[in-house]
């Protein structure tokens, strides 16, 4: 249905995050920031910042939050590097801090705005043209976006890093703080529940989509 | 049939059940239409899902994150290094320098640990002696009596220790020995036994 998605997802980082892997290829440019070479910290960024970018406007669902999310999380790990453990993986740590920022910033922002009560706009023509194409992605974009909005902060944070950031359930749970069994729990209902919310907004009279 | 799976189906879609419940689950979809047609618009959710969650940040979006860091992260470095390596080696290369300077001057007589003796015997004094080479500071008062009365002073021998500062590459390090220039009883013996 949507054959680019897998790929450009792999293309922001969308991989595991082993425990211990025999060699961080970014273990040399920590060294070198430590050793007071300030310049190599951008090319760490180079190499992490779309998934940073792309994890904070996840878990956020704003664009300005999650850049302001981003340079918050650079900022964190530049000041702490020098507590950064030798052997972990570096990829995770980031993505630790990461999230910490974005709980951070939801935590502040509060409550997201009450989502769209339908969305009967959407066009239903069974054979749209190319031009209809691109609008009716952009709604299902706006839809899911929606739906995602109406989670709660732990099912969304579930969900992302189960399902789009491609984190184990053991790890999303890690990082979250909480047991394993709770993310799995709440990715599940977050899985029921956008399903439920599109379905209602696309078929708001019960239709089969 | 088996009982119907719709509630499992959230778990099953993303392979979140153990190897015998998704045998059960796939099992199940086999033979409900129901349960089938759920799971397959389950599944499109979750496609639908990845597509749009799609991050929507370019390579320019990228570099203005950059450039906005590194400002601040510039600024930061400059006024407070990210040091955690090097001032363990520059201790250890102080350290080393300390113990290379201090059997140098052993070597060299008791008077070549403090030019201005304070409490060496009268028969070893050598005013004359020039200082250590390095950056070695020796300066026969403590820090609190130097300034313009450290002049009006030189004349009186100071009763305190030798004072040794060396100054590392890192200016915020600087390693100050206090040297007591009387030299141990069970070594002067030895050095004239020699001679």
């Amino acid at each position: 249905m949507f054959p680019g998605s897998e790929a450009a997802l792999m293309d922001e980082g969308f991989a595991s995050l082993p425990e211990a892997p025999a060699e961080d290829p970014v273990a040399p440019l920590i060294e070198r920031i430590l050793g007071g070479e300030v310049n190599a910290f951008e090319d760490l960024m180079a190499r992490t910042e779309a998934r940073v970018l792309a994890l904070a406007w996840r878990m956020l669902g704003d664009r300005h939050l999650a850049e302001d999310a981003a340079q918050e999380t650079y900022l964190r790990v530049f000041r702490s590097l020098h507590t950064f453990r030798q052997g972990e993986r570096f990829e995770a740590w980031l993505v630790r801090i990461a999230v910490n920022v974005c709980r951070d910033l939801a935590r502040k922002r509060g409550p997201l705005p009450l989502p769209l009560d339908s969305m009967e706009m959407l066009p239903r023509d069974p054979a749209p043209t190319e031009a209809e194409e691109v609008t009716l992605l952009g709604q299902r974009r706006a839809l899911v976006q929606q739906a995602l909005a109406s989670l709660p902060q732990g099912e969304r944070a579930a969900l992302v890093l189960r399902d789009l950031e491609g984190l184990t359930t053991e790890e999303a749970a890690r990082l979250l703080g909480v047991r394993p069994v709770t993310v799995r729990s709440q990715a599940a209902s977050a899985r029921a529940k956008v399903q439920a919310f599109c379905t209602r907004l696309l078929h708001p009279h019960g239709g089969h989509p | 049939m088996t009982p119907h799976v719709l509630h499992q189906l959230p778990l099953w879609v993303e392979g979140d059940l153990d190897a015998a419940d998704m045998a059960v689950v796939d099992h199940h979809l086999d033979q409900c239409p129901d349960c089938r047609s759920a799971a397959e618009n389950l599944r499109a959710s979750q496609i639908q899902l990845r597509e749009a969650m799609v991050s929507p940040f370019g390579a320019s979006d990228r570099e203005r994150l950059r450039r906005q860091v590194m400002v601040q992260v510039r600024a930061e470095g400059a006024a407070k290094p990210v040091r955690r390596l090097l001032p363990r080696f520059a201790l250890l290369v102080a350290c080393a320098a300390s113990l290379l300077l201090t059997v140098f001057l052993r070597r060299q007589g008791p008077a070549a640990v403090a030019p201005e003796p304070t409490s060496a015997p009268k028969g070893h004094q050598h005013p004359a002696q020039p200082p250590p080479a390095l950056a070695v500071r020796q300066d026969p008062l403590p820090s609190h009596t130097r300034g313009p009365a450290a002049s009006a002073r030189k004349a009186q021998p100071p009763a305190g220790p030798t004072r040794i500062e060396f100054q590392t590459a890192d200016p915020t390090i600087r390693i100050i020995w206090l040297a007591q220039s009387k030299p141990l009883p069970d070594t002067t013996p030895s050095l004239e036994e020699k001679s």
